[in-house]
């Protein structure tokens, strides 16, 4: 009888236990979800529903928000257009000095910005990259190219890492059949490896452009913030909080909220994951 | 087999728009002149800029706004600009010692100045009433790193010759990067006090007191323009300089609470007179921080001075 009591209170002892540890992780999930919400439902309670419509009725503010989407747009087709090759390669191909290079690859994502945005302002007064500009007849520095520049500086490297993984996570057996069944390599790569690998190029997109789109420190120091011209939301953001204006920085901060919302869902409309990971 | 050749083409032709997407988009609109300025003079400069473009059809400013302490090394790299308005002298002197700058007059080259002044929290709970009352034990003091900003060296400068560095020093609760940080602070009554160019207090009337300081602790700064040594197109240059130095100009500044009539300074940069000169600046912002905060006032030019702008500005937003 007291055996069995025992074994009883045993059973029910580690079935507490197991809620208990259910519990705590997913107390801790639900804290980070509503610290989440309430960060956006917070700040806009703080910033209230007339200071919103105010800073929401100026110019600057939507030419900010439309620099924004079309800079980090054209500086994400160009990370995808040199990190799916790059990607692809890194993913199949046998790298000579394979650590240096992933290294040297992944330097941008370790340095700060900051740096990026000085190595950048070297890079342009330089050879090739002085008189490439100079034949183009296109001014970088201190200008609109410089954002798109500056952009796919820093999101290039993580670029070409999150579409190497999309790309290891095809079987490359799949491209051996496609070759096997007479299907030239770009045929493969169109047709089998680029179709497999679609939802994690997908969702790197959208990391791609929502880190182009939050990009400013290397923009601060590569172009500088030009009114109607280069200033991204992130710049906005400074320049408002800067000038005092603290409503104008948390409309243009709660605008980059519903632009990173509203990129996940169009993926996951896509048919993406609609998740970062 | 068609459809693979057409596939290819069509690779081919989304090619070709990206890159036409991306020749369109580097595309240069008209030649500008390219201003380096301190982040804090935006709003000046902007309307200046304004007048100027009206003035000069086809023409166009492009500033380069930036803290201050990053345009050493952009200007450095780059090599590139045509005009130059650092937040203080020291910046442009580091530059001209550089040889960036084309031509620089300390005498008549300045464009208005900042004036230092105390600022609290809304109320002023601590009852702060002059720059000794920082010292008082337990008080929460702002201060700005002399390294990074030009305030900082100004605070540093202030203490020092009132006496009471080292306890003001035990009281601060930040060292601040940038200007508006410790407005900022002070909005949100994270501080209890701290000093700052006017030109800061007035950004945020409505959250803040400001208390002018004793003349012989009162802050003169310069605030300098120059043409660089890059200068593009320095005939354009000049009368854009020439527009920020002239009465026009100036009274965009003073309308931002910048000090254009402030009377002499001693050799450390400090008020050298009774105050007379900037007694009236003083006024209007105390004046412009209880009209902002009472609907009930008329904002006239018999009630805020020079300071009407700023003051409808803030009364339309709760921040």
């Amino acid at each position: 009888m007291v055996g069995s009591t025992s074994v009883l209170s045993l059973s029910q002892k580690s079935q507490i236990k197991q809620i208990a540890w259910h519990g705590l992780f997913g107390g801790i999930g639900a804290l980070l979800l509503l610290a989440a919400v309430s960060l956006v439902v917070v700040n806009a309670l703080f910033l209230g529903w007339s200071d919103f419509w105010h800073y929401l009725g100026r110019p600057r503010t939507w030419s900010s928000l439309w620099i924004t989407i079309w800079t980090a747009a054209l500086a994400t087709a160009i990370s995808l257009a040199i990190g799916i090759p790059a990607g692809y390669a890194l993913s199949r191909r046998r790298v000579p000095l394979s650590g240096l290079a992933h290294t040297l690859i992944d330097l941008p994502v370790m340095v700060p910005p900051a740096a990026v945005g000085i190595f950048l302002l070297g890079v342009f007064k330089s050879f090739p990259a002085a008189e490439l500009s100079t034949w183009l007849g296109l001014q970088v520095h201190h200008a609109v190219p410089g954002v798109v520049v500056a952009q796919v500086a820093v999101t290039l490297a993580f670029g070409i890492r999150l579409i190497k993984a999309s790309f290891d996570a095809v079987s490359p057996r799949y491209e051996a059949v496609s070759r096997s069944l007479g299907a030239s390599l770009p045929r493969t790569f169109f047709s089998v490896s680029l179709p497999l690998a679609r939802n994690g190029i997908l969702a790197s997109v959208i990391v791609i452009w929502a880190r182009a789109a939050a990009e400013w420190e290397a923009l601060m120091l590569f172009v500088g913030g030009i009114q109607g011209r280069t200033d991204t939301l992130p710049f906005a953001v400074y320049l408002d909080w800067n000038g005092g204006i603290l409503g104008w920085s948390l409309t243009n901060s709660l605008f980059c909220v519903v632009i990173a919302l509203g990129s996940m869902y169009a993926v996951r409309r896509l048919g993406g994951r609609g998740h970062v990971y | 087999m068609g459809s693979r050749r057409e596939r290819g083409g069509r690779h081919l032709l989304r090619a070709s728009l990206c890159g036409l997407l991306v020749v369109a988009a580097c595309r240069q609109g008209p030649p500008a002149l390219l201003f380096h300025a301190g982040a804090g003079q935006r709003s000046s400069l902007d309307e200046i800029a304004a007048v100027f473009t009206a003035q000069h059809p086809g023409a166009r400013v492009d500033f380069s706004y930036k803290g201050s302490g990053y345009f050493i090394a952009d200007i450095a790299a780059s090599r590139m600009g045509d005009l130059y308005m650092p937040g203080e002298e020291y910046y442009l002197l580091q530059a001209a010692s550089k040889g960036f700058i084309a031509d620089y007059d300390p005498r008549t080259d300045i464009a208005a100045h900042f004036i230092t002044v105390i600022v609290t929290p809304r109320g002023n709970p601590k009852n702060i009433v002059r720059i000794e009352d920082f010292a008082r034990p337990g008080l929460r003091v702002g201060l700005a790193d002399p390294e990074a900003a030009a305030i900082g060296l100004w605070q540093e400068k202030t203490f020092i010759r009132a006496g009471i560095w080292d306890q003001v020093k035990k009281n601060a609760t930040m060292f601040a990067k940038c200007i508006p940080e410790l407005g900022n602070a002070v909005q949100l009554g994270a501080v209890d006090a701290t000093v700052v160019w006017a030109t800061t207090a007035v950004l945020y009337l409505k959250d803040i007191e400001i208390i002018p300081i004793e003349p012989r602790l009162r802050g003169l700064i310069r605030l300098p323009v120059a043409l660089l040594a890059f200068c593009k197109r320095p005939e354009l240059a000049r009368q854009l300089k020439a527009l920020i130095l002239s009465d026009q100009g100036r009274a965009i500044f003073h309308s931002h609470a910048y000090g254009i009539e402030v009377g002499p300074a001693d050799a450390d940069g400090f008020c050298a007179d009774d105050g007379s000169a900037t007694a009236l600046d003083m006024k209007w912002l105390v004046e412009a921080a209880r009209v902002a905060k009472d609907p009930t006032i008329p904002v006239t030019p018999e009630t805020v001075g020079h300071l009407v702008g700023e003051v409808n500005r803030q009364r339309l937003t709760r921040w």
